[in-house]
């Protein structure tokens, strides 16, 4: 199993000026990392729709990887939406999803279907043919640099261990994120 | 009957990068007119929500996304539009099929509820909107992506004959 706050941290050290757009129990361990205008916390949101909002994002700006760290339970929000990245592939979009099979920020109640589905077989079944599962420190170490340079759309899932992170509480509103984004982005 | 060539113009004239969205019988002819387009590109969501949080990354990336999709699926579409787009504060045009709209006419046989619940829902979540009803109304669309500019919100136009 992975620590998502070690993972975290050595994804920070690789990343340079990619968009890194984070969700619930990963928001503010991330916000510790790295929280300028290209870090974009996808709470205060709607659960589910990180990965089709990464998914704009990187066709919008194709020459900048977008990277969407995204949890099972956000996943399994919004399922189509991997369907959704494969018919209209953006080879700059990395789609993590951290699985620890709870939902971690409302106290670790169990997602739909923990310990019996395979995200890989999911995801390979909705069209996206670069897939990876990640079980240890030493895959995880393998995978890092594909992390930021692989062909999109493309999908690291981190098997990670249980944690208990609070709901997310970003340093600013969602709106003033989001308009800093674009001023990054476009000026 | 909307004219779907009149429709693109108009997408044209407000600079559409891209279109979001879920077809239905009444933008038949538009998707397919827009599909045909060669700078407006067509993209298809496998739910109405992700169309706006789509459209919001578009929007944030430097694009002139509009969301097209039918009143069913804006229901559908309902905290993703709060929870991306309303609440990112984007100035967004979604243009809305009005399924049902002759359903609610004195006499009709049968009322459909994707239509009665529809205008009072727009009113409810502050979404200011117009209907076309007639090629007239297309003008509309202009003056949309005008009041989404002023505030900074999504604004909606109905569709409320089939395109052709």
């Amino acid at each position: 199993m992975l620590d998502k706050y070690e993972c975290l941290k050595k994804l920070a050290a690789r990343r340079t000026d990619e968009v890194v757009v984070t969700t619930m129990s990963v928001a503010m361990p991330w916000a510790e990392l790295s929280d300028g205008p290209l870090d974009f916390a996808h709470v205060e949101s709607a659960m589910g729709h990180a990965a089709d909002f990464a998914l704009g994002l990187a066709i919008a700006q194709p020459e900048r990887r977008v990277l969407v760290i995204n949890g099972d339970g956000s996943t399994l929000m919004c399922l189509g939406t991997l369907v959704t990245l494969a018919q209209r592939p953006a080879p700059n979009l990395t789609m993590v999803i951290t699985e620890n099979g709870t939902y971690e920020v409302t106290g670790n109640q169990p997602v739909p279907g923990a310990e019996r589905i395979d995200y890989e077989q999911i995801c390979r079944g909705a069209g996206i043919e670069n897939v990876h599962t990640i079980e240890d420190a030493a895959q995880f170490d393998a995978h890092l640099e594909a992390h930021f340079t692989g062909t999109g759309p493309q999908v690291f899932i981190w098997k990670i261990e249980q944690a208990s992170e609070p709901v997310p509480k970003p340093s600013r509103p969602i709106r003033e994120r989001a308009h800093s984004l674009r001023e990054a982005l476009v000026g | 009957m909307l004219s779907s060539e009149k429709i693109v113009h108009a997408f044209e004239a407000q600079g559409v990068t891209h279109v979001v969205g879920v077809p239905d019988n009444g933008s038949r002819a538009l998707f397919e007119r827009l599909w045909a387009h060669p700078q407006i590109e067509v993209i298809l969501t496998s739910r109405e929500g992700e169309a706006f949080g789509l459209a919001s990354g578009l929007y944030l990336g430097g694009a002139t996304p509009l969301v097209l999709i039918q009143n069913t699926g804006f229901f559908e579409a309902g905290d993703g539009f709060r929870g991306t787009a309303y609440n990112m504060g984007i100035p967004l045009v979604m243009l809305v099929g009005y399924r049902g709209y002759k359903t609610m006419e004195p006499g009709a046989p049968r009322v459909d509820t994707a239509a009665t619940f529809f205008e009072p829902t727009l009113k409810a979540w502050n979404i200011p909107y117009t209907a076309m009803h007639e090629d007239a109304d297309i003008e509309q669309i202009a003056g949309a992506f005008a009041k989404a500019q002023e505030t900074s919100l999504p604004t909606a136009v109905l569709i409320v004959p089939e395109t052709v």
